[in-house]
């Protein structure tokens, strides 16, 4: 590399480093730092080392200044279920969509990819508030239900996990079709008729052949579905009530009503961490499903 | 084949992805002022009401929101002030990020490539409470300001993604050759590959724009009392209670974003097939 470029590259890269190093990496590590800190009476914190932060919510608490209450780890459990029960719906809704779309003229195509991305652009709490509006025990899917007769009585999906996990499922949507289309438009469609001349039934011929050429956009949308799921407040919050309630709800609360800012930096770390982890399994296992095929 | 079952579900399935935001534009206009989700008549009260243009509107009868056009209004001042600065901001850094990773080969670019993603993946809260404790440290007042640095954080991510897919696809041979033909470095980079690079530009641009006027999240953390953007106001209005001007609004921000995300993605699919 000669000076000149040295220099051009310096310039280039100097600014963004420095921004993302400032404005990202050391906020990320205060919260670390945070996590550590004795809570001070009136929100404040005070500078000593304190781990019983991580204690309340893992079950080390000494019992005097902080107290261990199973809740906590229940609702971390409850995070962990809700978002991957999005991710599975979302998968089982996707895979065939994209599947059907990839098999179209490359015009429709477009269109319907258009459609599939055109929901992300609006507005995110227009489509909660417009689930809020829908399971409403007098809203339209209440409405149409006991018109059709299906129920009698009208069903009270607001403000339950069930609410939290449709309104999950709408706006993450997007986030699982385009990798998966991206997987399934590669897969050579010829190997599909191969296995159905050798005799394979369809259902063999999805489990054993497709699935499993289609790894690696099957767990690529997980992952990206699964991280912003797991850490949610939003949708519980408009969708969710006292039942369903996440960890992401949780931070809130400890950051803008309770003021225990080290106790919401430990729940946000383990949060940070479960994230890091699907991050580091994952990108390992695509990569190597990747590779096989 | 089976191919008409599969093509019913994939119908429903987008029909299920356009209901909800049908179903608030039509209660935009429901009149019933007592249970909005019962239709009554057609209606145009709750836009004029959004807008104040409404001066016969009998408050006794329908409940105007108090806090309804001056707030709104400074909402969506506030919302495009810092969707505009972000966009430069995060176009620039994203940018000349994307041209270091792609035109210059050092040590540590895994790193920095890998690095670069990173605020794009972070979980909004993690984010917004870092610098929530960050900006209240370092004894930064909460205002437009530090909405605009927080955002700019993933914001560059997105750009950064989008002109590095833009810059990877283009033909390193008529850089070469311009300057084989004694163009500096500046004038390559302005008349051969600037003129190139700019479909990625512009929709790594578009995509911050409508990312940052839409962002709830992590400015919901770092927003003080006097700098509420339009989503922050929104989710305060539906934390206090449905009000049918929500619809109305509801509905001119779904039909904003659908015109500027239509028209960045028409540009980007003009820009593939050239």
């Amino acid at each position: 590399m000669t000076h000149r470029q040295r220099v051009q590259l310096f310039l280039l890269l100097t600014p963004v480093t420095v921004f993302l190093g400032v404005f990202f990496l050391i906020p990320l590590g205060t919260i670390a730092v945070y996590s550590l800190l004795t809570p001070g009476l009136y929100g404040g914190v005070e500078w000593s080392f304190y781990h019983w932060n991580y204690g309340r919510i893992f079950g080390w608490a000494d019992g005097i200044t902080e107290v261990f209450e199973p809740v906590y780890l229940h609702i971390l459990l409850r995070s962990l279920g809700l978002a991957a029960a999005t991710v599975a719906i979302c998968l089982v809704l996707c895979y065939p969509v994209a599947f059907w779309v990839a098999g179209l003229a490359p015009r429709w195509r477009m269109l319907f990819l258009f459609l599939i991305t055109l929901p992300f652009f609006a507005s995110l709490i227009v489509r909660l508030y417009a689930w809020l509006l829908l399971l409403k025990p007098s809203g339209l899917l209440n409405t149409v239900l006991m018109g059709l007769g299906v129920i009698t009585e009208p069903l009270d999906i607001l403000y339950t996990p069930v609410a939290v996990i449709l309104g999950m499922v709408y706006i993450f949507l997007p986030f699982m079709f385009l990798p998966l289309f991206a997987s399934i438009d590669t897969l050579d469609r010829s190997l599909i008729e191969a296995s159905g001349d050798l005799g394979a039934r369809p259902v063999q011929t999805l489990l054993k052949v497709v699935l499993p050429m289609t790894v690696p956009g099957i767990v690529a949308g997980g992952v990206i579905v699964f991280i912003p799921a797991v850490g949610n407040f939003i949708v519980p919050d408009v969708l969710g009530g006292a039942k369903g309630l996440m960890t992401g709800n949780l931070i809130e609360q400890q950051f803008l009503s309770s003021r225990n800012w080290p106790f919401g930096s430990a729940l946000a770390m383990v949060i940070m961490a479960l994230v890091l982890g699907v991050l580091l399994v994952f990108s390992n296992r695509a990569r190597r499903a990747g590779g096989r095929t | 084949m089976r191919r008409l079952p599969l093509t019913v579900f994939s119908l429903i399935f987008f029909a299920f992805l356009y209901l909800p935001l049908a179903v608030i534009v039509g209660y935009s206009f429901n009149a019933n002022p007592v249970n909005m989700l019962v239709w009554e008549g057609f209606t145009l009260d709750w836009y004029r009401g959004l807008f104040g243009l409404d001066r016969s509107f009998d408050p006794q009868s329908r409940t105007v929101y108090v806090e309804s056009t001056p707030q709104m209004l400074a909402a969506l001042r506030n919302s495009l002030i810092v969707a505009v600065s972000t966009t430069c901001i995060a176009t620039v850094l994203g940018t000349t990020a994307a041209l270091a990773l792609n035109r210059y080969r050092f040590r540590g670019k895994a790193l920095w490539s890998g690095g670069l993603m990173v605020p794009m993946m972070m979980p909004d809260i993690v984010l917004g409470i870092g610098l929530l404790i960050f900006f209240t440290s370092a004894g930064m007042r909460l205002s437009l300001l530090t909405i605009i640095i927080g955002q700019c954080t993933f914001l560059t991510s997105y750009v950064f993604i989008v002109v590095q897919a833009r810059l990877a696809g283009l033909d390193p041979a008529l850089e070469e050759a311009s300057a084989d033909l004694g163009a500096s470095d500046w004038v390559t980079f302005r008349k051969v590959t600037l003129p190139q690079l700019a479909p990625g530009l512009l929709g790594g641009a578009l995509l911050a724009f409508i990312i940052s006027m839409d962002d709830l999240v992590i400015t919901y953390f770092i927003s003080g009392s006097g700098s509420q953007t339009l989503p922050i106001y929104i989710f305060g209005m539906i934390r206090r209670g449905v009000k049918p001007e929500i619809n109305a609004l509801a509905t001119l921000i779904i039909l904003a974003s659908v015109l500027i995300a239509g028209l960045g993605l028409w540009l980007r699919a003009r820009g593939d097939r050239k």
